[in-house]
C-alpha cells in the first residue's frame, strides 16, 4: 500500500511514461514539469503559442529534457480545447490545468458534450498524508459537487474506491461523516450515510466496508467511538472520508492542511483520463505526487477509459 | 484577554467555586472531571441523574458524592429540564452536560429561552486552542441549527461575538465560511457572507470585523495566492477568532478535528442566563475539565456584566 507522497512518486518511477497535456504552461508549471520529467514518468506536451513556449522552455532545464510543443497560438480557449482533443483521441494520457483559469478549465472539462466526463458526475478526492502516521486518506468530494444527493454520493464513493485501489487499499474502510452518529431524519446527511452503509452491506461497493453516519470523533478515534457505543472496523481507521457536501469538504481538507500541517494533493475522478485542476493550497511538492498518482492511474486503467 | 485554556484554568481557580448542575454524570470520565474540578475549587456540583449509576461511578473514581446535592431522576429529558431550569432560576451559575445525548439539552434551553421570552437563539461555539495561535478560535454553530438561514446566522454570529467579548476580544475577527469556488453556481452561503460583511461594516453586529475571505486557504494565502513551500511554513497569526460555518455538519465536523491534530477543543452554549458546557459524550475527563473551567469563567463574566 502506498502510504506517503514520496512512495507515490517512487512507485511511478521506472515504468512507461505518460503523456501529460498542459495548456498554456506558466513558469511555475515548468519547474514542476522538469522535476517529473527527470523522474522519468512524464512526457510533457505543451500546448499554446509555439514561440512563447520555446522561449520559456529555453530558460528552463526542461530544454535539455524530452518534451513536445504543440503550437496553436496564444488563445487560451484554443489551447484548452486542443489539450482536451489530444486526451480524447488518446494522444495524451493526463490533463493538467496549466495556465488556464480555473473557471474556464473546469467548465470545459465538465462540459457534458465536449468535455471529459465518463458519466454525469465527476468528483474530486483530496489525498491527505495524515500526521504522525504513514498513511494516506482520501476525503471526497472536496471540490466539484456542491450539494450531492444520494445518487451523486454513490458515484463519488465509487470514484474514490477506484482511486483507493490504485493506492493499494484492498478493502477500503469508508466513513460517511455527518454532524452526529445517529440517523436523524432532520439531518439529511445522516440519511444519505445510512443508505450508503446499507448499500455497502448488500455488496454494492465490492469489498469496501462503509459505515455511517459517523461523526468526526467516531470516525477519527476508536476510543471516542467506543464511548458512544459505536463499534465498527471503520472507527479510528478510515481510509476514505465521504463528506456531506462541498461546504464541509472544502474547509475540512483546508483545516487539515493549514491547522494540522498535513500535506494534501488531489485528483479529479470520473473523467476519461486523470485530470489535475490547480488547487491553491497544494504545494509544488505535492503537485509532483499528483502527477505520479495520475501516472499510476493511467498504467492500471483506473478511473479512465 | 484570555489567550489559552491555561488562562481559563487560572481564572476558574480565582473565580470559583461556582455552583454547577451536572446532567447525568453517570460515566467515569464525567464523574472524574467533576471530582477534579471540585478538588481544584472551581465548582460546587449539583448532580442530577440515576442514583445507582452515579454512586457506582463515583465509587470507581474515589469521589464521595454524599456531601453534594443530588437530584434523582431517570428520564433524560427531565434530567436536562431540571438542570437548565436551575440555571434560569438562578440556583446554579453553570450547567454541564454529562453522559446524555445533546439534543435533550438543546431542547431544554430552547424551551427555557422561550419561557423567559429572551428572544435568544440557542447556538453552540466549539473552541479550539491551537498551539501556534495566540488566541482561542471558535467554530459556530456546532450544535443546534442544522442549516441556518440568514436571519439565524445573524443570531449565531451575535452570540459568538458576545462570547468573544466575554473572553476579552474587543473586535473579534470573523471568517464566514463558504464552499464557493470560481466555477459552478453561486452558493447561498456566499451571498450570506456578503450581506453579513455589509452588516458588520455598518456596525449592526456589534464590535467585530468580518474578514474578506470565505475559505481557510484564502485567509492564509490571500485571494489568488498559492502555497509554495511546505505547509509547515504557514503563518497562522491571521487565524480569525470565529469561523461561522454554513451548516451544522461543517461546524461540528471541523470542531472535532482536535482528534487528528495537536489541538484542544471545548464547546459552550451561552444562554441568556448563563453558561452551558457541552462536552461530547466521547470526551475524556481532561477535556471535560477544560470545558467546565470555561463554563465557570464565562458564567463569572456574565455575572459581572462584561459586554
Amino acid at each position: 500500500m502506498i502510504g506517503t507522497f514520496q512512495k507515490m512518486i517512487a512507485s511511478a518511477r521506472g515504468g512507461v511514461r505518460a503523456r501529460l497535456a498542459v495548456p498554456l504552461p506558466i513558469k511555475q508549471d515548468l519547474d514542476l514539469l522538469c522535476r517529473v520529467t527527470e523522474e522519468g514518468f512524464i512526457l510533457p506536451v505543451l500546448i499554446g503559442d509555439g514561440g512563447a513556449m520555446e522561449s520559456l522552455v529555453k530558460k528552463s532545464p526542461l530544454s535539455s529534457l524530452e518534451h513536445e510543443i504543440v503550437n496553436v497560438g496564444e488563445d487560451p480557449g484554443e489551447a484548452l480545447s486542443t489539450a482536451i482533443t489530444l486526451v480524447r483521441e488518446g494522444r495524451a494520457d493526463i490533463l493538467m490545468q496549466g495556465g488556464i483559469g480555473q473557471k474556464p478549465f473546469m467548465e470545459e472539462v465538465l462540459d457534458a458534450k465536449n468535455g471529459l466526463l465518463k458519466s454525469k458526475t465527476a468528483s474530486y478526492a483530496s489525498i491527505v498524508q495524515f500526521q504522525r502516521r504513514e498513511k494516506l486518506v482520501l476525503v471526497t468530494d472536496t471540490f466539484i459537487n456542491n450539494f450531492p444527493g444520494i445518487a451523486e454520493k454513490q458515484i463519488i464513493l465509487e470514484n474514490a474506491l477506484g482511486l483507493a485501489g490504485i493506492l493499494g487499499m484492498e478493502e477500503p474502510k469508508v466513513a460517511v461523516i455527518s454532524a452526529i452518529e445517529q440517523v436523524n431524519p432532520s439531518i439529511p446527511s445522516t440519511l444519505d450515510a445510512a443508505a450508503l452503509a446499507k448499500m455497502a452491506e448488500r455488496g454494492q461497493f465490492g469489498k469496501a466496508v462503509v459505515d455511517g453516519p459517523l461523526d468526526m470523533d467516531c470516525a477519527l478515534s476508536r476510543v471516542a467511538a467506543a464511548r458512544k457505543n459505536v463499534r465498527s472496523v471503520v472507527t479510528g481507521n478510515a481510509d476514505i472520508y465521504l463528506v456531506p457536501e462541498i461546504e464541509t469538504g472544502l474547509p475540512l481538507v483546508q483545516a487539515l492542511c493549514f491547522f494540522g500541517g498535513m500535506k494534501t494533493a488531489g485528483m479529479m475522478l470520473g473523467a476519461k483520463v486523470p485530470v489535475i485542476p490547480d488547487v491553491p493550497f497544494i504545494s509544488d511538492e505535492e503537485r509532483a505526487a499528483e502527477l505520479a498518482l495520475a501516472v499510476l492511474m493511467t498504467r492500471k486503467g483506473g478511473n479512465h477509459e | 484577554m484570555i489567550r489559552s485554556l491555561s488562562d481559563i484554568s487560572r481564572l476558574a481557580l480565582e473565580k470559583g467555586p461556582k455552583k454547577l448542575a451536572v446532567l447525568a454524570p453517570e460515566d467515569e470520565e464525567f464523574m472524574l472531571a467533576v471530582k477534579r474540578s471540585w478538588e481544584k475549587g472551581c465548582i460546587e456540583p449539583v448532580l442530577i441523574g440515576d442514583r445507582d449509576k452515579m454512586a457506582r461511578v463515583a465509587e470507581t473514581v474515589g469521589f464521595d458524592i454524599s456531601r453534594f446535592e443530588q437530584i434523582v431522576e431517570h428520564d433524560r429529558q427531565t434530567v436536562s429540564d431540571l438542570g437548565i431550569g436551575m440555571l434560569f432560576s438562578g440556583d446554579v451559575s453553570v450547567v454541564s452536560k454529562g453522559q446524555i445525548t445533546t439534543s435533550y439539552v438543546y431542547r431544554s434551553i430552547i424551551r427555557a429561552e422561550a419561557k423567559a421570552a429572551s428572544g435568544m437563539t440557542v447556538t453552540v461555539v466549539s473552541i479550539w486552542e491551537v498551539p501556534e495561535v495566540d488566541h482561542l478560535v471558535g467554530f459556530t454553530d456546532s450544535g443546534v441549527n442544522i442549516r441556518p438561514d440568514f436571519k439565524t446566522k445573524v443570531e449565531i454570529l451575535r452570540n459568538a461575538v458576545f462570547l468573544c467579548h466575554l473572553l476579552g476580544y474587543e473586535t473579534p475577527g470573523i471568517a464566514v465560511l463558504s464552499g464557493r469556488r470560481t466555477f459552478g453556481e453561486d452558493l447561498p452561503s456566499y451571498a450570506d457572507y456578503e450581506s453579513l460583511r455589509r452588516m458588520a461594516g455598518s456596525g449592526c453586529l456589534g464590535d467585530c470585523e468580518i474578514l474578506e475571505a470565505t475559505s481557510i486557504a484564502e485567509i492564509f494565502l490571500g485571494a489568488g495566492g498559492r502555497l509554495k513551500e511546505s505547509v509547515n511554513e504557514i503563518d497562522l497569526s491571521k487565524t480569525p477568532h470565529i469561523f461561522l460555518a454554513p451548516c451544522l455538519d461543517t461546524a461540528n465536523i471541523l470542531a472535532k478535528l482536535d482528534l487528528a491534530m495537536d489541538i484542544k477543543r471545548c464547546s459552550i452554549s451561552v444562554t441568556s442566563r448563563g453558561a452551558v458546557c457541552i462536552p461530547a459524550r466521547s470526551d475524556l475527563s481532561s477535556a471535560i475539565e477544560d470545558q467546565i473551567e470555561m463554563g465557570v469563567v464565562v458564567a463569572d463574566r456574565i455575572q459581572e456584566g462584561v459586554r
